[in-house]
């Protein structure tokens, strides 16, 4: 089922760009992100548990972990109040084409860790694919209101291929802990716009 | 002094380690105290040079020096003299010289000092003894780090060049760690000098890493020349070079990703800038060893194996966290069961089991290399994380053309080690073929078909070996081997015969090669039908005549499927004889039977079957029946399923032997089957699905001689033998009173189901219900059994019995499959009658004869009783009215002037009810008479003519159920006194009365119809509501009762006189049409009815 509605909601992708409203693609944006939030817990759990003690304890957390390459998503409410649509718009837009760089360099990353554990491997797959589809819906959103595209750029650099196995177990951790949190705040996000522009 | 000092020193930094030096220095010491005494005693004035000592660091030159004498100062000049053959001298201002090295043996020195006071000489004797051999400090060139693996690399030069001999050499290396300089190793290293100046090297494995602390390095030798005679020294300490790693400004753990073998034991450091709190491996926290600065590291002794992604190792620093991962696991097992095999002698399969698990995954699992070593070839194994063949991992190697021998070796690596195992095959001798495909089977003829199938592979330079499975429904199957000259991928072809034909197969397939490794996998299976053939022999044949005698009917049963070799279209049949041929052809198949009219001569009868192919050999029969006369029916019982006939061999049956066989009810021609044996056997056991226990059959045996068949026995029979199932029908022919003559009828033989054995007789005194109740069985004495064993005996004289007695009698038939059921009958014997009218007689005489003499007296002395009891003038003194007390009950009709009560004879005394139990007294009972309480209630007892009348209710066999039971109290039955007194309360109402204790007074035979079964809570009840019971059994009663029924049988046909009626079964005993005729009111019974006797039918 869940590859069906993934397929949907990447199907305006496929369309050829139109001069359309924006409450469309803000909905089916907004859906895929409320779709994505009820997976984000299940795979960083399913994450952690993979990467054996102190990452598989109960109630593990390293808020103290960040990644340079990849914007944090928490931010003052003040802040984010403040930013107008397109502010709001290429931020998570920036985020989540990090998040798909990294969650692929996460899924190669566990795949030498963690080779026999097919169910992590999918996970992080289909979060990098839903991640890309949320980039897609977020894209012609800007488009519909006529904002520039960001270009897709490399967020990741030459840093990461000498990474020591812990590095690496600590990366994933906090690539998969940050979409989880730029999920909730893309759904925040699309709420607000969605607010603002009606169907 | 100072010589001693310059021994100590070494002997303490050599640390005991060299014990064997320590007696040569011991032998130095004696030599160096002899010379020191004789210097001391040359040099006693200190005017002159002294405390000559000599050193070498290189064996070639002396370095030798002396002590200035007092007062020496400086420009003093000294003339160093050696006294050998050519006598030198050296001129010299300083106090010490070199000098090459002298030769053995003593060297007289002489040091004359030469000062502006005058000149003073000291003279020493020098030997290569005194000579102290101190190498060169020694100089590290290079001392280098490997980080990853915590290597120290150090590099120095041997300077060997200066010494001119070979020697030996010891290198004493010491490294001390943190900037505390803690020494953690000393070690030494031995080397020799060749002569030339050599660079050695020296790694060491930090068990910390080095990142964590600086490490220093210094080194000292000592040269061990065994031809120098003089001192060895250790020389001095090297300067110390360090290693330092310049840390990131980020904490580091170290070591990074270290795959280590489990049960090791393990340091990691943490290098960092700030505090670390706490460090941890997995959830397990460790103490924490300080190093330099903040740097800490932490100690995991024998660690266990890791997960997939490896054990976690934490540190804990302010506001961030540092960390490492290390994989522990083992090194790869040798893999296990190394076996190579081909399918198709193109292409190798190796496969093995890899062991005990590595514990390892990822870039550190098991890489396997597969080393072929006649030709060179390797290839190497793909990583498989989840292995497709279970435990089991698998290499496949091509084949090298002409090559057979193969010499694997299996190399696996990991990196904790290495392991291999290796296996020399004869490839051809290793084949395990693919499934055959393509598997199809052809007809060749009726018997034998072509299998062919595909078979990849090249075979060419061996043999195949097969193995085909012919498989027939509902029979065992048949494995055939077949070799055949192995192919290039290609199809084979073999023929099968042996084959039956017209029969269903399945073949399939499975091939080794002939040097035999192990089989294919079964190909396909198919299943084939072979071709008709001709039926191999004509059907079974047996004739028999009509009843009339003018048709021969000619049986023959369907040929077995393996006979018949195809679908039998139709049959021929045909009757010759000298003179004709009659013949009938074309009968279709599901007909096995024919009838041609013949006349009675002999013909031969041949039937032939035919299928699509042709026709069978004709099988003959003679029509004609040899009689025999001394034929005789025999008997036989079955066993088990069949029955088992012998005969004594005949030699005059020449051909073969028939025994037919049909159901002995059923009409003629009997045939039921029949079976042919062969002429020398004397027995058959007849078995047949078709035979039922317990039914009669026939069996034939005909025996065959000059092409006509002989009745030889003829046998009735049975399988298995079964009771009867019908009880013998008899009746009773006559009865006297004291006898019975019964007789009885044959048992159909349908109904016998066995042999009759006899009949088994029973009888005993006793009425219908009451014998009824007690089983015949049950081995009672005064049940007399007479069996009749004669089967042919078809009545029975009963004598010795008493007159007008119940009988019951039964009779039932057995077999020795057992008893049948019981047929009964309830007989009375006749009266003695003489008997009967003297009994009569006498008491009717003696009545008359006592009326007579009583009327005479009472005529003779009538005055006397005159005056006696009526007086003209009753005298009151003589009234017996005042003594009415003692005479009241008399009898006397005197009292009838007091006006008295008349005073019943039956002294029934009426009480006032005071108890649940009234008192009754003295009730005598002459007549039982049925009394229906319908009826009853409005009669007048005084005009009650004693007429027993009861609705026709119809007998019923089985006890009364307990409801009627209680219902039983409305059908009171009481007994008449003088007076033919009636109860005068409907027997509701007494049944209403009874638990209330209210009735004066209870007849005696207040009794339950139910008679079969005592039941015990009714009586209770009885007893507990009613103030009375029943004195007697009814049952007793019954059976003494005179008017009891005189003859009953089992069917309940009343056979009986008089009119009472049955106290239990409430019904008249006396058919409906005696109703209206007179009764007997005295005894019960008649005259008139006394010798009615019903007989049953």
């Amino acid at each position: 089922m869940c590859p069906l509605c993934l397929l949907m909601l990447l199907l305006p992708l496929l369309s050829p760009a139109a001069p359309i409203s924006p409450a469309g693609p803000i909905s089916q944006a907004y859906s895929l992100a409320l779709y994505m939030q009820k997976n984000t817990s299940t795979l960083l759990q399913t994450y952690l548990q993979y990467q054996g003690s102190p990452f598989s304890d109960p109630g593990f957390s390293a808020p103290e972990l960040q990644l340079s390459s990849l914007p944090p998503a928490s931010v003052s409410f003040k802040i984010w109040h403040a930013l107008d649509d397109g502010e709001r718009l290429s931020r998570a837009q920036w985020a989540f084409l990090a998040l798909t760089q990294h969650l692929q360099l996460v899924g190669d990353d566990q795949s030498d860790l963690n080779p026999g554990s097919p169910i992590l491997l999918a996970q992080l797959g289909a979060a990098r694919l839903r991640a890309q589809g949320l980039l897609g819906n977020m894209a012609a959103i800007m488009t519909a209101l006529g904002l520039p595209i960001p270009p897709e750029e490399d967020t990741l650099g030459l840093v990461p291929f000498g990474a020591s196995a812990f590095e690496r177990k600590c990366r994933g951790y906090v690539v998969t802990r940050e979409y989880g949190h730029w999920t909730d705040r893309a759904v925040r996000d699309l709420a607000l716009l969605k607010a603002k522009y009606p169907a | 002094m100072d010589i001693y000092l310059r021994w100590k020193r070494p002997s303490r930094l050599v640390d005991n380690k060299r014990m064997r030096t320590t007696s040569d220095f011991q032998w130095l010491l004696s030599t160096f105290v002899l010379l020191y005494l004789m210097n001391h005693v040359t040099s006693q004035r200190k005017e002159t040079p002294y405390d000559l000592k000599c050193t070498t660091n290189n064996l070639k030159m002396w370095d030798c020096s002396w002590k200035a004498p007092s007062g020496a100062g400086h420009g003093t000049l000294y003339e160093f003299c050696i006294d050998n053959r050519s006598h030198s001298c050296y001129q010299l201002a300083r106090t010490n010289i070199e000098i090459p090295a002298l030769s053995h043996g003593d060297h007289e020195i002489t040091i004359r000092s030469l000062q502006d006071a005058g000149s003073s000489t000291s003279e020493f004797i020098l030997n290569e003894k005194n000579i102290s051999l101190i190498p060169d400090t020694p100089e590290i060139l290079n001392l280098s780090a490997d980080f990853s693996t915590s290597t120290l690399h150090v590099k120095w030069n041997d300077k060997g060049s200066v010494f001119p001999r070979h020697s030996n050499v010891i290198w004493e290396i010491k490294i001390l760690r943190k900037k505390s300089m803690e020494l953690v190793k000393l070690v030494t290293h031995n080397t020799s000098l060749s002569g030339k100046d050599a660079v050695h090297h020296w790694s060491w494995v930090s068990d910390l890493p080095l990142e964590c602390a600086a490490h220093y390095v210094g080194m000292r030798c000592y040269v061990d020349s065994p031809l120098f005679s003089g001192h060895k020294e250790w020389s001095d300490w090297s300067p110390v070079k360090n290693i330092s790693w310049t840390p990131d400004s980020q904490a580091k753990v170290f070591p990074q990703d270290k795959v280590v073998l489990v049960g090791s034991d393990i340091t990691f450091c943490c290098v960092s800038q700030e505090k670390v709190l706490s460090a941890q491996i997995g959830r397990t926290y460790c103490p924490l060893i300080h190093l330099d600065g903040e740097n800490v590291a932490i100690e995991v002794h024998d660690i266990s194996v890791s997960d997939n992604s490896g054990t976690n190792v934490v540190f804990m620093i302010e506001d961030n966290v540092s960390g490492t991962v290390v994989f522990a696991g083992y090194p790869p097992d040798i893999p296990q069961n190394l076996n190579c095999e081909t399918h198709d002698l193109k292409e190798i399969i190796c496969s093995w089991n890899p062991g005990r698990p590595t514990g390892l995954v990822g870039p550190r699992n098991t890489s396997y290399t597969l080393f072929e070593g006649f030709s060179g070839k390797y290839i190497r194994f793909k990583r498989v994380e989840v292995s497709a063949n279970g435990s089991y991992h698998q290499l496949l190697f091509q084949m090298v053309p002409n090559q057979e021998i193969y010499n694997f070796t299996l190399y696996a690596r990991n990196p904790l080690g290495r392991s291999e195992a290796t296996i020399l095959v004869n490839i051809t001798e290793k084949v395990y073929p693919h499934t055959p495909t393509s598997f199809k089977v052809k007809d060749i003829n009726s018997t034998a078909v072509i299998l062919s199938w595909h078979l990849p592979g090249s075979f060419a330079k061996i043999n195949l070996l097969c193995q085909i499975e012919i498989k027939k429904i509902n029979s065992v199957q048949e494995l055939r081997n077949i070799t055949i000259k192995g192919v290039e991928n290609s199809s084979y072809r073999i023929a099968v015969g042996k084959l039956n034909p017209y029969t269903v197969y399945t073949f399939r397939i499975r091939c080794s090669a002939e040097t035999f490794w192990k089989w294919s996998k079964w190909s396909n299976k198919k299943q084939h039908l072979t071709t008709e053939a001709i039926p191999s022999k004509g059907p079974d044949t047996w004739r028999e005549w009509s009843s009339d005698g003018k048709n021969l009917i000619i049986y023959w049963k369907p040929l077995p499927i393996n006979e018949a070799n195809g679908k039998i279209l139709s049959y021929n049949v045909s009757c010759s004889s000298d003179e004709e041929t009659q013949s009938l052809s074309e009968i279709p198949d599901p007909q096995h039977k024919a009838e041609i009219q013949l006349d009675k001569n002999d013909y031969i009868i041949s039937v032939v079957a035919k299928n699509s192919v042709g026709a069978s050999p004709p099988s003959k029969i003679a029509s004609m029946e040899i009689p025999n006369d001394d034929l005789k029916t025999e008997q036989a019982v079955g066993m088990g399923k069949g029955i088992l006939l012998t005969w004594h061999q005949d030699p005059n049956m020449t051909c073969d032997y028939v025994i037919k066989w049909c159901n002995s009810s059923r009409s003629a021609p009997c045939l039921m089957d029949w079976r042919k044996v062969p002429s020398n056997s004397t027995e058959v056991l007849i078995e047949s699905d078709q035979f039922r226990p317990g039914v009669r059959y026939n069996f034939f045996l005909y025996g065959c001689r000059n092409q006509g068949y002989q009745l030889l026995r003829s046998i009735i029979g049975y399988i298995e033998e079964l009771a009867p199932i019908v009880a013998p029908n008899f009746t009773v022919e006559d009865t006297s009173a004291d006898s019975i003559l019964v007789k009885w009828e044959d048992i159909p033989v349908e109904e016998l189901r066995g042999f009759l054995r006899g009949y088994l007789f029973y009888f005993e005194k006793g009425e219908r219900d009451t014998s009824k109740i007690r089983g015949l069985e049950s081995g009672r004495s005064d049940i007399k059994v007479k069996n009749i064993t004669d089967i042919s005996q078809k009545t029975l004289r009963i004598a010795d019995l008493q007159g007008k007695t119940s009988y019951h009698l039964v009779l039932r038939a057995y077999t020795d499959g057992g008893m049948g059921p019981e047929k009964s009958m309830f007989v009375v014997t006749k009266e003695n009658s003489v008997g009967l009218i003297i009994a009569i007689l006498i008491p009717v005489a003696v009545a008359v004869i006592v009326g007579l003499v009583t009327s005479i007296l009472c005529y003779r002395k009538r005055e006397w009783i005159k005056e006696t009891f009526y007086p003209d003038i009753p005298n009151p003194e003589n009234c017996k009215a005042l003594q009415f007390q003692k005479s009241v009950c008399e009898g006397s009709s005197a009292l009838k002037t007091l006006e008295m009560n008349p005073c019943t004879p039956n002294s029934v005394e009426v009480l006032e009810t005071r108890s649940t139990f009234p008192k009754i007294e003295d009730t005598e009972i002459i007549s039982p008479v049925a009394e229906c309480p319908e009826d009853s209630s409005g009669a007048e007892p005084e005009n009650h003519v004693v007429v027993s009348y009861c609705p026709p209710i119809i007998e019923e066999e089985i006890p009364n159920p307990a409801g009627d039971e209680a219902g039983g109290t409305s059908q009171v039955i009481y007994i008449d006194v003088q007076s033919m007194y009636q109860p005068q309360v409907k027997p509701e109402e007494e049944h209403g009365k009874d638990p209330a204790g209210g009735a004066g007074y209870k007849p005696q035979m207040h009794l339950p119809i139910n008679s079969t079964v005592e039941d015990i809570a009714a009586e209770d009840d009885l007893d507990k509501t009613a103030g009375y019971r029943p004195q007697a059994n009814v049952n007793t009663w019954n059976l003494v009762s005179p008017d009891s029924p005189r003859s009953t049988d089992s069917n309940s046909e009343i056979v009986s006189f008089g009119s009472p009626c049955s106290i239990n079964s409430r019904q008249f005993l006396i058919p409906p049409k005696d109703e209206d005729s007179p009764q007997s009111n005295g005894g019960g019974w008649s005259f008139t009815n006394f010798f009615q006797n019903k007989p049953n039918d």
